[in-house]
């Protein structure tokens, strides 16, 4: 382990490569740690609002409630901006970065598609989220060299888009329920792994 | 004849410091302080010594109203760190 290094002593051969490997795979634990806190409050997030409109949508018959999808980005990236201002804060490594890029992208993606299907053009817009729903977790466990990661978005995406194309109307939300629970359980998978 | 090994790097806290800042875009020293152990002064000291060699780059900023000290390595930092491990490596494999 590091301890205190007051003395700066000079290491032999064997010391100095143990205390890299050290240094290296406990900011990398660090970095990556601190990217499950993201999976974790959009997967939070994610189960919330699609349970919410669900039941919205079943009980009162209206898909209106669709919009409340909007309100997803209104309060998730305050929160996800909360989370970085940490007392100190946690580098940034290449594999954290892509997966904040992969999950942008996503995100953009889902939020400019959902508005053309809704003002402009109608689409399958389940079908179309599901599917890069999955691909995006999938890979994410690519990155993180995660099999259960992979095959979670794999089943996700396409399993997801056979249920798409056979559910009508709001049972359709239960496969983003199922999606917000995978990308909770990604977030806890990279907790434990990177403790 | 074995390389010589790099004198700034071949110190504790100066290589954990750069350790760290290989293996990441920049981190702050706060950040390095934890990870490390080490007190502000003597980590102050290792750090201006790494900056002095061109081997970090320091940049002193705020993050909302506290003021922030980022570290960040340099390509000539990442060149002697890549040649520091290839020598140890070498130091290494003569000894088994």
């Amino acid at each position: 382990m590091i301890d205190t290094m007051e003395q700066n002593k000079e290491l032999t051969a064997q010391e100095s490569l143990r205390l890299i490997s050290e240094s290296f795979n406990k900011s990398r634990k660090d970095i990556l740690r601190n990217s499950a806190k993201y999976f974790i409050l959009w997967g939070t997030l994610l189960t919330l609002t699609s349970l919410a409109i669900y039941l919205l949508w079943h009980f009162t018959g209206k898909p209106q409630w669709n919009f409340l999808w909007f309100a997803m980005p209104v309060i998730g990236y305050p929160f996800a901006a909360l989370i970085g201002k940490n007392s100190i804060a946690i580098p940034q490594n290449e594999v954290s970065k892509m997966l904040g890029g992969i999950w942008s992208v996503f995100g953009v993606f889902s939020i400019t598609l959902s508005a053309i299907a809704v003002f402009l053009v109608p689409m399958h817009i389940t079908l179309v989220i599901v599917i890069i729903l999955g691909l995006a977790e999938c890979i994410s466990g690519v990155l993180l060299k995660n099999w259960p990661i992979i095959i979670a978005g794999f089943l996700l995406g396409i399993g997801g888009a056979v249920f798409a194309l056979l559910v009508k109307s709001e049972a359709q939300l239960l496969i983003f329920t199922l999606g917000g629970v995978l990308l909770l359980v990604t977030g806890f998978i990279m907790k434990i792994q990177y403790k | 004849m074995f390389p010589k090994l790099d004198p700034i790097l071949h110190s504790e806290l100066r290589l954990a410091v750069m350790s760290i800042l290989a293996g990441s875009d920049d981190a702050d020293f706060t950040y390095l302080k934890k990870q490390t152990g080490a007190t502000s002064g003597n980590l102050s000291v290792q750090i201006d010594k790494l900056t002095t060699v061109g081997y970090i780059t320091v940049e002193k900023g705020f993050k909302g109203k506290m003021p922030r000290t980022t570290c960040r390595i340099t390509p000539a930092g990442q060149q002697a760190f890549s040649n520091y491990v290839e020598a140890l490596k070498e130091y290494l494999s003569a000894g088994k």
